[in-house]
């Protein structure tokens, strides 16, 4: 089931992708790091977000027809950013992994 | 008349939503329940509980099962009186068979258009259905109520008020009202970025409340606008008939050119012809599909000219793999030759196509038919939460003056909230309850949910009373439990009277069933733990606490 693992792949990262673009912001970033974060890093993260969002596109593009992709990407992209968001208010401990580079 | 652009769109934010979002709930709430209508269907009639089957063959099954179709349905014979200039005769000529299955119905849905001589409408029929099961076209009682399909579907477009079609237009104006609603609030959201990912329930109810209806607007606002855009235009030739009403006679003879081309002739040609096998036409069809790399299934077979020499049948493909709606394939009734195949559709066919495929979700996508329910429940808590708003945000000063304002919304918020998903649930309760031989079942079930829902108002009116002292209504901690208890008790009655527990379902993996069983346990659990926290607010909050702030975010 090929289709399948690059759906689940593309779930993944478009649920990283929307946690480094929420981390690359201060307020949320203080809820995972107490250290101060340097300008560098939010750039980083906002590149490392937005490549990642871009991945789980050509991932639906390769599991799906162009039309069907879109469509499930769009999707996709609204339901991982309302998971940050409630990752976030309830235990935005959880995102740390993704900063695991950054003290 | 505003000091402001963004507070005249505000005004128009707020008093447009809260007016029509009522209608939004349903429309939102009853089409996410619609994206698995056949899967409610297997629910609720365990009868049809076999897996999806492929369209039966015509010579067989569905001839004789057309020619049983002998009359249409006494309310088409009803709303048919009331379009002919003379009286309709007793009896109506058939003149059009359809049956029309997808990948995920196991029983098939079948259709004769009679003839309605004297018509103020070009070429109008009457109808008669049937349901049949395909294996051995066996028909199924008509009175049993496909709750998915036939009555969670229709409700979200139409809320089942069919008097003038009055139901799809005030769906339209609120479809109308979310787009200028999802504009409106994009001007008005200060933050749109900044609090992208913002959500705080630890804060005060009402910035927590506008926390949650930012967030669910905004990262689903394609979902939102899409979904709302696609259904206007679904429905855009009732709303805007002017192909029938200003360019008739324009249609008639685009129509007469387009014939010229095709062979599919308009009227019948009035002498007798039989039907060639359409079995071999439906393998003619699938042989063209899979030699150019889309093999399928057949999802829609049409018979125009019943009986006449002229006869044509058209087979659609039951397009599972791509979004938009399938393009069909045209053969001569009495020979079986080829007469025609639909062109590949110009551009703005083909936005039409994907717009209207993508509302109607007959593809093969499972993963893309969850995100779609999930979109759903992401706009309908976005409805929601903005009643909530609107109450919190008015009761202490409307407590103050005495005004019964938001008391009233909050009843009606109640209402079109928890109410309608009680009056669901129980529709679902009564569904198992009734005895399976009722006479006349599916109107007992319909009423059922009318009866429930107008006793949540009346509940909620009754409770709202807090409101006034701009205390939290009890309605939503009662009809919250209400909720949890229905869900729970619909599973154990689906497993009590039908022997599919979920043991069984699960391990035998019936989705359908299982599917169903599942959610409605999700429903009841959420609901428990939204009652349990809504008790826990009540009891800790005092009135005095609950102050207003950041009043000019509207």
């Amino acid at each position: 089931m090929p289709d399948a693992l690059l759906l689940m792949a593309a779930l993944v990262f478009s649920v990283a992708g929307m946690g480094w673009l929420a981390l690359a912001m201060d307020v949320h970033w203080n809820q995972v790091r107490a250290s101060r974060r340097s300008p560098r890093i939010a750039v980083m993260l906002r590149v490392l977000g937005s490549v990642s969002l871009l991945t789980s596109l050509v991932l639906c593009l390769l599991a799906d027809t162009a039309t069907m992709a879109v469509l499930v990407w769009m999707m996709l992209l609204a339901v991982s950013a309302a998971t940050i968001a409630f990752v976030l208010s309830s235990r935005p401990g959880v995102l740390a992994p993704l900063v695991v580079f950054s003290k | 008349m505003f000091a402001s652009f963004r507070l005249s769109f505000a005004w128009l934010h707020t008093w447009f939503g809260l007016v029509l979002g009522f209608v939004l709930m349903v429309a939102f709430f009853f089409g996410s329940l619609s994206v698995f209508d056949r899967e409610i269907d297997r629910w609720a009639l365990p009868q049809t509980r076999i897996e999806a089957q492929p369209m039966p063959s015509f010579d067989k099954i569905l001839a004789s099962r057309f020619a049983s179709i002998t009359e249409p349905e006494p309310e088409e014979i009803e709303a048919a009186s009331n379009r002919v200039t003379k009286p309709l005769p007793d009896k109506l000529t058939p003149s059009q068979y359809g049956a029309y299955t997808t990948h995920r119905d196991p029983v098939l849905g079948m259709y004769v258009g009679f003839d309605v001589p004297n018509s103020t409408l070009p070429d109008d029929h009457a109808y008669g259905e049937i349901t049949i099961d395909p294996r051995d076209g066996h028909v199924l009682p008509h009175d049993q109520l496909a709750l998915g399909s036939a009555f969670f579907y229709p409700m979200h477009f139409s809320l089942h008020i069919t008097w003038h079609d009055i139901g799809y237009w005030i769906v339209a104006l609120a479809a109308m009202a979310m787009l200028a609603a999802i504009v409106s609030g994009v001007v008005m959201h200060r933050k749109i970025f900044r609090e992208f990912f913002t959500f705080r329930p630890g804060k005060k109810l009402l910035r927590s409340t506008l926390d949650l209806h930012n967030l669910t607007g905004v990262v689903a606002l394609p979902f939102h606008f899409l979904w709302a855009l696609s259904g206007l235009i679904i429905f855009a030739g009732i709303y805007f008939p002017v192909l029938e009403k200003l360019m008739q006679p324009l249609v008639e003879a685009h129509e007469r050119e387009e014939a010229m081309h095709t062979g599919l002739d308009i009227l019948p040609s009035g002498k007798p012809g039989t039907l060639a096998s359409v079995d071999a036409m439906m393998a003619v069809a699938k042989e063209r599909w899979a030699s150019r790399g889309a093999p399928g299934e057949v999802g829609f077979l049409f018979v125009n000219h019943v009986g006449n020499s002229n006869a044509s049948v058209s087979i659609y493909r039951d397009s599972t793999d791509r979004v938009a709606t399938a393009e069909g394939l045209h053969f001569e009734g009495t020979t079986g030759r080829i007469l025609f195949e639909d062109p590949p559709t110009g551009p703005i066919e083909t936005v039409n196509a994907f717009l209207t495929g993508m509302h109607l979700q007959q593809f093969k996508h499972w993963t893309l038919r969850w995100l779609i329910f999930v979109g759903g429940f992401l706009s309908s808590t976005c409805i929601a939460t903005g009643f909530i708003f609107f109450v919190e945000k008015r009761k202490h000063a409307h407590a103050a003056q005495g005004y019964g304002g938001s008391r009233w919304v909050d009843a009606l918020a109640v209402t079109t909230v928890t109410g309608m998903v009680v009056a669901t649930l129980f529709v679902l309760v009564m569904n198992r309850a009734l005895p399976e031989d009722l006479a006349h079942r599916d109107s007992w079930e319909k009423s059922s949910f009318w009866l429930a829902w107008l006793l949540t108002l009346g509940h909620a009116t009754w409770r709202s009373a807090a409101v006034l002292q701009a205390r939290m209504s009890k309605a939503w901690v009662e009809q919250c439990w209400a909720i949890a208890l229905s869900g729970a008790l619909a599973v154990v009655l689906n497993a009590v009277t039908t022997g599919d527990h979920l043991g069984r379902t699960l391990s035998a993996g019936y989705w359908p069933v299982a599917g169903v069983d599942l959610m409605l346990l999700a429903f009841a659990f959420v609901a428990a733990i939204a009652a349990r926290r809504l008790q826990q607010r009540a009891t800790h909050a005092s009135p005095a606490s609950a102050s207003l702030e950041e009043p000019e975010r509207a």
